[in-house]
């Protein structure tokens, strides 16, 4: 048989990856190349017509402050988000891979989080913020609980965090337990006998081993902060005084209530490219780190 | 010595304690949302807005927001589509993703680079930028929505760039490229290859993929309400949607709807919960 | 070899499968119907089936209640369908599907916006002489309005007469001097936060706000004014006038340490069960009132001011919520004709009556219907627009108004901005901003 000729090349991969390859392509880049035509046009998202207007989405795009406010407030949600989820991640998988009892059953309760849906999980903690906080603020007579953190910009803000790292820690612990499994328990029981303490093998012998489970979590964690949307409509919604809304929030208003659907589309694919670049970036830099480790 | 190893023994003891009360205030934390929503939801809405905390609320105990919710959500149709839906889009993910997988993994094609290629960057396209292109095109041009079929098509043509990743992955690291050339020398085609000797290898990211992927279908709410959009389609996610409005929420409702929505997909947790773990490690970025 | 196939089987038999299963589904999705008599005089299946899309969340229940019964009587199939989206999203989802529902419930601004590209004429039908609320547009009736709905101060009578010991007459108390004595005595009597204030963008954007501009004396001439930057706001006397009771009710906000955490649950909840008083809003509130353990007398008294132009006697409001019939290929003649008749059903059948009135509690917009059951709040709403003292809705706000407009109200609420610095922010929201056309 001959393995290197073109018919063979085409027979094998029509064989193993020719459906992949055409459901994939029929959903998403089929319209992700419709969409981009789309930002060329002045449609309204609901009329017949979709005049060709060329750059001029891309103009109104760069002139829309609110948006740029939307990415910049986005880009500092992200840092503290993405930074706060690792780290309690991490911890957690530390402690539920130290050999305490019942370790499963943490690891199970922490992950449970992940097992619904964003909307549903923005009402309830906005249910939590708004009521039972302030209700145990009032019943303790705790100052800072009295008045709902939503209220406030910066509160509204910690309060998408807080959700964040509560929704995304668990799954990557899951990730950061594989990785502390993978490192193996000879390693670390020689640098124990060299008299390593518990902190000095974590960070110089784990953490490097690790790497992997680094990079893929913040790929993970970094897309989803960037693209963040249920969460924010259903805890926050923008509020208060439109100074929480992220960016894909703005993108859906933009293109769906205001009515600018082009310009929306435009926004949609600056996010993207945003993403796409963060996203690439990390792991680029993730995988120089892994090989000099 | 004996001293040394006494005093390492009680710090070990310590340190496991500390451990523990870490772990568990943590964990209270976690299911904070959790009990407030086992304690409101047998209530009524009028006691649930007048004081979250009380256990039972001013006009007593209620079931009332189970069946409520059951019967404004047509829980039983619901969740039929639902299962039929997520099951049938889960297996089909991980089929097609590990297959692909498996070639891109093995040769070094231009086809192989621009299909992961694409998959890669296509983890990062918000989903709002398709909405509309997606309903114009099938709705529009080839008129199929309003079929489970065509929604399965759409779940697994977007969940199979992740599903493809974690496979890729796990191929790349815990399947021997040794084992399969033994298999060549025993006559094996490269199908027979994958089927005998690389997909059992890879139970651990199966688990891993139907878990994730299962949540994801379960819960998605954008997609299923573009493609169906007849009532006796609706997947629990749609079907919920009626109990919060633009201006109000019926949060009794909300949360006996969450508490039904959630029990199928933490059995199936509970149950692939042992691979899961190691099934993680090996869609490691490589 | 036998894995081969017995793989791809699978396979095969999994797509065929799902074929069958989508093949099933597709009962409803006819969006061609196959003929039929549409007049619907015999309670046998006519074949049509009509899809009507909700969007007042409050009557979705009574909506589907009805919709079975009246398949039923008439043999027109009806399934109502409700979503949580924006509304203009939902729909434009729809009709770029090629999907759109047979009837749709919209707002003004959408009838307005849509209307004219996507639903069909309806001058023709009687109805149409029995309301002075359908919206045309180019000369053709497109919208067939749903229900009167009007925005004032909504009041807790009983909570007021347990403290003043006398009844409570809203007439008594039009001027803001009236008011303020009026909240004084009842902070006096114990009632130490008589009033309660909706954050929600909407509520302030949309419905507060818009009264500056409903309540001048030439709204156009107002609002172009306020386009071309000529408008001087913090010197307007209907907007002095409505800010200064504004600040009143802030004053006196239950909620007054955090304005803008107040949940609208728990306040409706305060006003119903009479720890407030007075409230800003709508009947529509009803929906939540009701809900809770709600006081005997309740009412809607227009907003209180210091004016002499007769603002402080009539309620702002008018048509609410339309239903478009579509008029795309999609939708058949024979279904554009039940849609009709359901239409006509709703005003001139005794039935269809009741679901309006009884089942919905919704203030009917049609003269030949008598509505004597509604709630509170809708009786006082229907007794100021029979006596003809409603201020008429501007309708062509632009779409971003009430949310960048409500934002910068919420920062004055929780004072952040002072009331020029708001009049500032508004006027240069107009100036940048282009007029809807109308």
């Amino acid at each position: 048989m001959d393995t290197s000729s073109m018919s063979f090349k085409c027979r094998q991969f029509f064989m193993f990856a020719g459906i992949t390859t055409v459901t994939f392509v029929a959903v998403v880049i089929l319209p992700f190349v419709y969409g981009l035509y789309l930002t060329f046009t002045s449609w309204d998202g609901v009329s017949k017509q979709k005049p060709f207007v060329g750059l001029t989405n891309y103009a109104s795009t760069f002139a829309d402050a609110a948006y740029w406010q939307a990415l910049g407030r986005t880009f500092i949600y992200s840092i503290i988000a993405v930074v706060l989820v690792n780290v309690v991640a991490f911890i957690l998988a530390f402690l539920v891979t130290s050999g305490v009892k019942g370790q499963n059953f943490f690891r199970a309760g922490f992950f449970i989080p992940n097992l619904i849906g964003g909307i549903v999980l923005g009402y309830i903690w906005k249910f939590v913020f708004n009521r039972a906080f302030v209700a145990l603020g009032e019943s303790l007579s705790i100052g800072a609980l009295s008045t709902s953190w939503l209220a406030t910009t910066s509160g509204a803000m910690l309060c998408l965090i807080i959700v964040s790292v509560w929704q995304y820690a668990g799954y990557m612990m899951l990730i950061y337990v594989a990785g502390f499994m993978s490192v193996s328990a000879d390693v670390l029981e020689a640098a124990r006998i060299d008299g390593c303490t518990n902190m000095q093998s974590i960070i110089h012998i784990s953490v490097p081993l690790m790497v992997s489970s680094f990079v893929q979590c913040l790929f993970l964690t970094i897309t989803r902060c960037f693209m963040v949307y249920d969460v924010n409509l259903s805890l926050t919604n923008g509020e208060p005084f439109n100074s929480s809304v992220m960016a894909a929030m703005h993108v859906y208003n933009q293109a769906f209530t205001y009515k600018n659907y082009g310009t929306g589309q435009a926004e949609a694919l600056i996010l993207f490219i945003v993403c796409a670049v963060v996203g690439v970036l990390q792991v680029y830099i993730g995988k120089k780190a892994e090989v000099s480790a | 010595m004996d001293d040394l190893n006494e005093k390492a023994a009680r710090n070990r003891k310590i340190r496991h304690a500390v451990s523990i009360v870490i772990l568990i205030v943590l964990f209270v934390c976690f299911i904070f949302p959790f009990i407030l929503v086992v304690i409101n939801v047998f209530k009524t809405k009028a006691d649930i807005t007048s004081d979250p905390l009380a256990l039972v609320g001013s006009h007593g105990f209620t079931l009332q927001n189970f069946p409520e919710a059951m019967k404004k959500m047509d829980f039983w149709r619901s969740f039929g589509n639902s299962a039929f839906i997520t099951i049938i889009s889960t297996i089909l993910t991980i089929l097609l993703a590990s297959m692909a997988a498996y070639v891109i993994v093995r040769n070094k094609w231009k086809a192989c680079g621009a299909l992961f290629g694409m998959m890669i960057a296509s983890m990062v396209i918000p989903f709002q930028v398709l909405m509309i292109p997606l309903v114009s095109l099938y709705g529009g041009v080839f008129g199929i929505l309003n079929h489970r079929a065509t929604l399965i098509f759409m779940h697994v043509g977007f969940s199979v760039s992740m599903a493809t990743f974690m496979f890729h992955g796990a191929i790349h690291t815990n399947v021997p490229i040794a084992l399969e050339e033994a298999g060549t020398i025993d006559g094996c085609s490269r199908w027979q290859i994958y089927w005998k000797i690389v997909f059992p290898l890879l139970k651990p990211t199966i688990a891993t993929v139907a878990i994730i992927d299962a949540m994801a279908f379960w819960n998605d709410y954008l997609l299923p309400s573009l493609v169906l959009a007849r009532k006796e389609l609706y997947t629990i996610p749609i079907a919920t949607q009626v109990f919060y409005g633009t201006y109000s929420t019926d949060i009794g409702l909300v949360m006996a709807a969450l508490l039904l929505a959630m029990l199928p997909i933490l059995i199936l947790y509970m149950f692939l919960q042992r691979y899961i773990v190691e099934g993680v490690t090996s869609g490691a970025v490589k | 070899m036998k894995k081969k196939l017995l793989a791809m089987a699978l396979v095969t038999a999994m797509s065929l499968s799902l074929v069958a299963c989508g093949g099933g589904s597709d009962s409803g999705s006819g969006s061609d119907s196959e003929g039929g008599s549409a007049s619907g005089e015999a309670a046998a299946s006519t074949g049509v089936s009509i899809t009507v899309f909700n969007t007042k969340s409050e009557i979705q229940d009574q909506f589907v209640e009805m919709a079975e019964e009246y398949s039923a009587a008439t043999g027109v199939d009806v399934e109502v369908y409700y979503s949580s989206d924006t509304v203009a999203a939902h729909l434009a989802t729809r009709y770029s599907a090629n999907d759109p529902y047979t009837i749709s419930m919209v707002d003004a601004k959408d009838v307005y916006s849509l209307g004219e590209e996507h639903a069909i004429d309806l001058s023709d039908q009687e109805w149409v002489a029995n309301t002075d609320y359908a919206i045309s547009v180019g000369g053709k009736v497109l919208g067939f309005p749903v229900c009167i709905e009007a925005r004032g101060l909504m009041y807790n009578a009983t909570a007021i007469e347990a403290i003043t010991g006398e009844e409570f007459n809203p007439d008594d108390y039009k001027t803001l001097d009236a008011f303020l004595g009026l909240l004084d005595q009842l902070v006096a009597g114990g009632m130490e936060t008589p009033t309660g204030i909706m954050k929600e963008d909407w509520s302030m954007g949309a419905h507060y706000l818009a009264e500056v501009y409903e309540e001048q004396p030439d709204v156009e001439a107002f609002i172009t004014s306020l386009h071309e930057g000529s408008a001087d706001l913090a010197n307007n006397e209907k907007w002095n006038s409505l800010m200064d009771t504004f600040d009143v009710l802030m004053k006196y906000n239950y909620a007054a340490g955090s304005p803008v955490a107040a949940e609208r649950e728990v306040s409706e909840q305060k006003l119903a069960e009479g720890e407030i008083a007075f409230m800003f809003g709508g009947n529509w509130d009803w929906a939540m009132i009701n809900a809770y353990d709600y006081s005997e007398k309740m009412g809607m008294m227009p907003v209180p001011q210091n004016t002499s132009d007769g603002s402080n006697e009539k309620l702002v409001g008018g048509g609410s919520k339309y239903f478009m019939i579509d008029s795309s290929d999609n939708t058949s003649a024979e279904q554009q004709q039940a849609a009709k008749d359901f239409l006509n059903w709703l005003v001139f059948d005794e039935a269809g009556n009741k679901f309006l009135t009884e089942d919905c509690a919704l203030v009917p917009a049609y003269s030949n219907i008598n509505a004597d059951a509604l709630d509170p709040l809708s009786i006082s709403v229907k007794a100021f627009a029979d006596g003809g003292n409603l201020i008429e809705n501007y309708n062509y706000l632009p779409d971003d108004h009430y949310s960048i407009n409500g934002a910068s109200f919420q920062k004055y609420l929780a004072g952040q901005v002072d009331r020029a610095g708001l009049a500032a922010e508004i006027e240069s929201y107009w100036s940048s901003t282009t007029p809807v056309e109308h």
